[in-house]
């Protein structure tokens, strides 16, 4: 132990502290300190933790506090308030910078060290200060403008006053400050984690070493003597089904008597201190019976292959699409290509671990069993919990998340501890290492796609056939649903009239897929738009015009025979991409062609939103204080749900947006508004909220004023419900594959400019672009956020990043984006209303990643003449090709 | 019995006729459209759950719950279900066979929360 005075935010402390004690703990854990995050597992990858000591930017997982005799340091709570933020804590929110947040207390502290040393920074010298910080949500683009922003409010060129909108603006296409921008800014935003629970218990998970194997036994008996232990849970502890009631109910809460995959839960241990509980978790002995590993959905297909789950066969869905007469569409094909693509399997890669609260609230029948977590569907995850734990009164509250993609669909951490508070009748947390977070989670699914397309000789796209086998992992959960939605978007923008798929879905014991950022379609995309660039060249028409003069047209049908009546402004898209594709192709005409090839090649994207079926409910409310107040399960992981139903009220109701408020993340005062996915919560969420606001609305105006006593005195209602529905119908034929599709669709096409390293393999992306239309645009910030976030995200889907279980273990083994890999980006938008928009406006975020990758693998086959047809484009993976095909 | 096809065990809405009236229920019965609830579908639904006939107190507690959901779109937390009906938890629960959330939400015609689309 050694005592050590420093002064942290201008207060002087001396504390005593163990020498290996770390800053970060000494100020999340002891000063409670929780602006400064836990992501990397204290590794020094991931710079959410980071502060400035001794005037430098530091990284305070990896700082031993030991060390720091007489140091200042400064953390963001030191930095400003929501009251009175620094101008870098101003910057970020008008900038955009801020999604999750979870990154950002880190971000403001390097960009501050910078911008004391140096107020004219270049976007290469903030590059390189920002370089330890990670972001998934922004492709980093804007927190570089968020920075330069603070860098001319500091030089006094610009003052925050004038270009803040107020909330007497209007309330659409303004990029109004998103209401909890600010807390994350300054860092008194609670991420799960920062949650203050005196006394509350720790969890640590037993989870299974093997991909599969028979548990043969549980013995606690070496770990109860770990000091501190309070109990361990098997799967025959828990009350309820112990099953997670997704779409298929395959998946335990804790195993039974088999495990599934790698890091599969065996045992939930909880102790006093979290140490304590990893303790005893080591101690467990679990016996299990080794079982051959299904590796592959070829090994679990072949003849004689073990079950995954004894009930089930491995193939557990198939589905069929047969469109118009496949027969005669090869017939009239004149040009043909075909080839078969590959996927991995992906982390999501949310930056916050899976963490989780849970406790009892309240005395006998009143005892509500409380969850707090990372839900992006808070009543069903809800449910789930009920029926698993077969307990009834529960509430679940999401925290603020840092990020999602589609990860959080599915129930992880918040099922050990809500099974572990209501066991043990404590108060518990668990905070997972990335790794273990890595193990307990969905990835996206990985799919081998046979695809073979054809064109008549007009240039018109008459026939496609498809071969698709997905590997769904060790449980469905919901898997089917993405091979569904994969076949609802399977032509994208096109027209084709003849089509014939086979499609499989087979468990094996890798990690189970689930939702990822597009869920399903951008699997697909990948194959049709490189299919669709190899066609156009081999018919010899321009990539673009091809794209053009197969554009789908209102009145003509998708691949699930889905008639489209709303618009289609596709052909448009093409206009707009035009001036970029021309451009982009003289530059690279003009580039040096020398080892390093440039490169560019197009991808385009249809996104469907509105899937049949599906259903939103909403509330509003005005109050005493004549505030309006929007309750809405609309879970808001970083995409600014809260800003947009803020700005639709603002809209509606004709009223300044300080006027209005949300209440969006618990089950105690929401109706069920279905998932914070597949881009629906504009759609259908923000639409029910639409439909209860005009209800406000005409009560308002029959009432000839817009307060509670105008209101009240008229005998009109203060609150008002809202629904939003779509095509109340079946799933799609299961032998023909057709039926209704979404409601309505985005629009998009990008193009990738790339540079490829003939003697390395490496690929840089010089620029990527987007045309899109997704309808009016409600907060351009958010807007251009999600759109730049997607290309991030889908470069490293096409070059980099690969999950593997079991190494793949912390930030830097999974590839994650950096500054250093980031690009220049540009968007260019155009605004069709949507006959079924709410308020003509749909969502974008799933849509910006879609067609990222074949762009990306279209402009690495026009740089140096060889198609990747596996992903990611690795350098490896390029150099093989490149020398396969003699042009190394 | 022969094992259902893996397809079979997917869980999608289910087309019935019920007290006569055709409807959709999702895989647990719960009916897929609240809007279409009536007294007649509340009494098969209560008669398919073990309840021969729906007592004066059941039925009080079935349009609490059901004007609870017109009201809030959501069913009422166990909390509110004593307070408005003036019943204990236990007594709510035996008054149903398959318990409040399986039993008296799905005969009130409640929808489950959805999975996604």
């Amino acid at each position: 132990m050694k005592k050590i005075k420093l002064t942290i935010n201008d207060r002087e402390k001396e504390v005593i502290v163990d020498d290996n004690m770390v800053l970060l703990d000494l100020l999340r854990d002891d000063l409670k300190l929780t602006g400064a995050k836990q992501s990397c597992d204290r590794k020094g990858q991931c710079g959410a933790c980071t502060v400035i000591v001794n005037k430098k930017a530091t990284l305070s997982c990896l700082t031993k506090v030991s060390r720091l005799e007489g140091a200042k340091i400064i953390t963001v709570e030191g930095l400003g308030t929501s009251e009175n933020p620094h101008l870098l804590q101003k910057a970020f929110c008008l900038a955009g910078a801020i999604q999750c947040g979870f990154c950002t207390p880190g971000m403001i502290m390097a960009a501050k060290a910078l911008l004391d040393e140096n107020l004219n920074p270049t976007d290469e010298e903030i590059k390189y200060a920002l370089r330890h910080n990670l972001c998934r949500c922004t492709g980093y683009k804007k927190i570089i403008e968020a920075v330069q922003l603070a860098a001319s409010f500091m030089r006094g060129e610009i003052n925050p006053d004038d270009i803040t909108p107020k909330p007497t603006d209007p309330p659409r296409g303004v990029s109004h400050i998103r209401p909890s921008a600010m807390a994350k800014a300054c860092g008194t935003a609670n991420f799960t984690a920062d949650i203050d629970m005196p006394g509350a218990a720790e969890i640590a998970m037993v989870l299974s070493p093997y991909s599969h194997a028979e548990i043969k036994g549980i013995d606690f008996s070496e770990a109860e003597k770990v000091h501190g232990w309070i109990g361990g849970m098997t799967a025959k502890d828990i009350k309820g089904t112990n099953r997670i009631k997704m779409a298929v109910e395959d998946r335990p809460l804790l195993c039974e008597d088999k495990v599934h995959c790698l890091g599969a839960p065996v045992a939930i241990i909880v102790a006093e201190t979290r140490e304590q509980a990893l303790d005893a978790a080591a101690k467990v002995k679990v016996e299990y019976s080794i079982l051959p590993t299904l590796s592959s959905p070829e090994e679990a297909m072949a003849e004689g292959a073990p079950r995954v789950h004894p009930d089930i066969p491995n193939i557990c869905f198939e589905q069929p699409l047969i469109k118009g007469d496949i027969a005669r569409g090869w017939k009239e094909a004149t040009t043909v290509v075909e080839d078969r693509f590959v996927t991995q399997i992906v982390h999501q890669a949310p930056l916050e671990p899976e963490n989780s609260v849970a406790f009892m609230e309240g005395e006998g029948e009143d005892a509500e069993l409380v969850v707090i977590g990372r839900s992006i569907n808070i009543h069903l995850h809800k449910a789930n919990i009920q029926d698993a734990l077969g307990f009834d009164s529960v509430r679940y509250e999401e925290a603020y998340s840092g990020g999602n993609f589609g990860q959080k669909l599915e129930i992880t951490s918040e099922g050990f501890t809500a099974a572990a508070a209501l066991h043990f009748n404590r108060a518990v947390r668990y905070t997972p290492s990335l790794y273990e977070s890595m193990l307990i989670s969905s990835k996206r699914h990985a799919y081998d796609m046979k695809f073979k397309l054809g064109a008549n000789a007009d240039g018109k796209i008459v026939a496609l056939d498809m071969d698709l086998v997905a590997d769904n992992g060790a449980y469905n959960s919901a898997g089917h649903k993405f091979i569904l939605r994969a076949l609802h978007m399977l032509t994208s923008a096109y027209y084709v009239p003849n089509i014939h798929v086979e499609s499989k879905l087979v468990y094996t014991n890798n990690p189970y897929g689930s939702a990822a950022r597009g869920a399903g379609p951008p699997q697909v995309h990948f194959a049709l738009e490189s299919a669709v660039e190899m066609l156009a060249k081999k018919c010899g028409i321009d990539p673009l015009e091809f794209r053009r003069i197969n554009s789908l047209k209102t009145g003509q049908t998708k691949a699930t025979g889905h008639v489209v009546v709303d618009v289609w402004p596709f052909p448009e898209q093409c206009k707009d991409m035009k001036p970029l594709w021309d451009r982009a192709k003289k530059e690279r005409d003009a580039a040096e062609n020398a080892a390093v090839k440039r490169g560019v090649g197009l991808g385009a994207a249809a996104f469907g939103i509105g899937f049949p079926g599906d259903q939103a409910s909403s509330a509003v409310e005005i109050g005493e204080d004549d505030i309006i107040t929007v309750y809405a399960a609309a879970a808001d992981p970083g995409e600014g749900t809260d800003s947009m139903m803020i700005q639709l009220a603002g809209e509606v109701l004709g009223l300044p947006l300080d006027r209005i408020r949300v209440q969006l993340r618990s089950t105690g005062n929401t109706s069920p508004a279905g998932p914070a996915s597949g881009s629906r919560v504009t759609l259908m969420i923000g639409g029910a909220t639409v439909d209860a606001l005009q209800k406000l609305r005409k009560a308002m105006d029959e009432a000839g004023g817009k307060t509670f006593k105008a209101l009240t005195d008229a005998g009109k209602q203060t609150r008002c419900i809202g629904k939003r529905n779509t095509v109340d119908s079946a799933p799609l034929d299961p032998k023909t594959g057709q039926g209704p599709s979404p409601e309505t669709d985005v629009l998009s096409i990008q193009l990738a400019e790339v540079e490829v390293d003939t003697t390395t393999g490496e690929v840089k992306i010089v620029k990527m672009s987007s045309t899109v239309d997704s309808g009016p645009i409600i907060n351009p910030n958010n807007f251009t956020g999600q759109m730049e976030g997607g290309m991030d995200m889908g470069v490293g889907y096409a070059l980099r990043e690969i999950y593997v279980a079991g190494e793949t273990k912390d930030w830097r083994t999974f590839k994650f984006p950096t500054f250093k890999t980031s690009f220049d980006s540009e968007v260019v938008t155009r605004e069709t209303p949507r006959k079924e928009g709410t308020l003509g406006s749909t969502g974008v975020g799933e849509m910006a990643m879609l067609s990222t990758a074949p762009a990306v693998i279209n402009a690495i086959e026009d740089a140096c003449g060889v198609r990747i047809t596996e992903l990611p484009a690795t350098p490896e993976r390029v150099l093989a090709a490149l020398k396969a095909a003699g042009k190394a | 019995m022969s094992e259902l096809s893996a397809n079979e065990r997917l869980r999608e809405r289910v087309f019935r006729t019920i007290a006569g009236q055709e409807v959709y229920c999702d895989w647990e019965g719960f009916l897929w459209d609240p809007d279409e609830w009536n007294e007649e579908l509340a009494v098969a639904f209560a008669a398919e759950s073990g309840i021969a006939e729906l007592s004066e107190e059941q039925w009080q507690v079935i349009h609490f719950v059901r004007d609870y959901y017109e009201n809030n779109l959501r069913a009422p937390l166990n909390k509110e279900l004593r307070k408005g009906t003036g019943l204990s938890l236990l007594t709510l629960d035996a008054m149903f066979p398959e318990g409040l959330r399986l039993g008296a939400r799905k005969v009130a015609g409640l929808p489950n929360p959805k999975v996604c689309t």
